[in-house]
């Protein structure tokens, strides 16, 4: 009875945390997962660098989220993708897609490799991380158009975009054209690995679209002087 | 002496406002006191940055087709013009937001203001 009764004697703390749409305060400095940056000795560090140390000493430092690792295997770009190809929040079934796509790169191209005589051996590419950051670079468009009002009608105006719009806008094309343009009973990771091997070899809708888009930009290219930035 | 000037506007003023000799020649719809801000004013637009490395890298790409293996010069001037202008945006921002820019410019103007407002109640 008198657990019951100490049990009442606390006081109220909510279950329940809101925590969705909560934001770290601007104080707080982004974590390191790399770990080679930290086993560099203190001779061989930069100036710059070694400002950043000391100002990590005194800042507080943002909790890692779990998407991250310290592994040599992460890749941000590669953990960017995954992301993007998540539905519902389900993360292990984009992980798992992901992987089971570089393997089948992986497959097709030891594949190639053996069945390729001694001589044309050494041009095919097997490493699947290096075709899918080779492909994605092949995506990327140049240049980017913007709708920009002037005199009451909108303007397609050609505008230099920023790296991190450029990678979001090839992993977008290569997520919807791998969703939408394929046969219906074929696995996202098999379209995936297909589109990817088309980007590499730059060919495929994906770089069609690219393609498309700079020549939108080249036909509008006299509307380039309505920016103002 | 300033005091003499002060009173004198104000006996102009209101006798601007009465209606006792002839009619009111002001009709203040809002109180006739200074705001302790500035509005807003238009900023002056600027100019399209990296134009001509745009216009080369079109004609580049005209000439070749859109590959883009023969124009790899040309795209790597752009990205390089691209950075110098952003970098340029990013520290003409910051030189404007601590006050060193060529103009004051109304966020400043009302954060001076607001620490020194104009009197509201007469000590």
């Amino acid at each position: 009875m008198s657990a019951s009764v100490t049990g009442l004697l606390k006081p109220w703390t909510p279950r329940v945390f809101l925590v969705r749409w909560s934001r770290y305060n601007p104080y707080y400095l982004e974590p390191e997962p790399r770990k080679d940056l930290y086993s560099i000795p203190e001779s061989e560090l930069t100036a710059e660098q070694k400002e950043e140390r000391d100002l990590k000493a005194v800042r507080p430092i943002k909790a890692a989220t779990s998407g991250v690792t310290s592994s040599p295997f992460d890749d941000p770009v590669l953990s960017k993708f995954i992301t993007m190809m998540m539905k519902d929040g389900d993360k292990v079934l984009a992980r798992g897609i992901m992987t089971q796509t570089l393997e089948s790169i992986k497959r097709n191209q030891v594949e190639k490799y053996h069945k390729a005589p001694e001589g044309k051996r050494d041009e095919i590419e097997c490493n699947p991380y290096a075709i899918f950051h080779q492909a994605l670079e092949h995506c990327k468009p140049v240049i980017g158009l913007a709708s920009i009002q002037k005199g009451g009608k909108f303007y397609q105006v050609p505008i230099p975009l920023t790296d991190n719009r450029r990678r979001f806008m090839a992993m977008k094309w290569l997520i919807t054209e791998c969703r939408d343009n394929k046969h219906r009973r074929t696995l996202m990771y098999e379209k995936l690995s297909q589109e990817i091997m088309a980007a590499y070899d730059k060919e495929g809708n994906v770089i069609k679209k690219k393609h498309e888009l700079h020549k939108m930009a080249e036909s509008n290219r006299a509307y380039a002087h309505y920016r103002w930035w | 002496m300033a005091m003499q000037g002060v009173t004198a506007f104000h006996q102009k003023v209101s006798r601007m406002l009465s209606r006792q000799e002839k009619k009111p020649i002001l009709k203040p719809n809002k109180p006739l006191a200074l705001k302790d801000e500035v509005a807003n004013r238009k900023m002056k637009k600027g100019e399209a940055t990296c134009v001509t490395e745009i216009s080369i890298l079109m004609t580049c790409w005209k000439q070749n087709n859109f590959v883009e293996a023969m124009c790899s010069n040309e795209m790597k001037s752009f990205y390089s013009c691209v950075e110098k202008a952003q970098a340029e945006m990013k520290e003409n921002s910051k030189q404007e937001a601590i006050g060193k820019g060529a103009r004051l410019t109304p966020k400043l103007a009302n954060t001076l203001l607001k620490k020194y407002p104009n009197m509201r109640i007469e000590i």
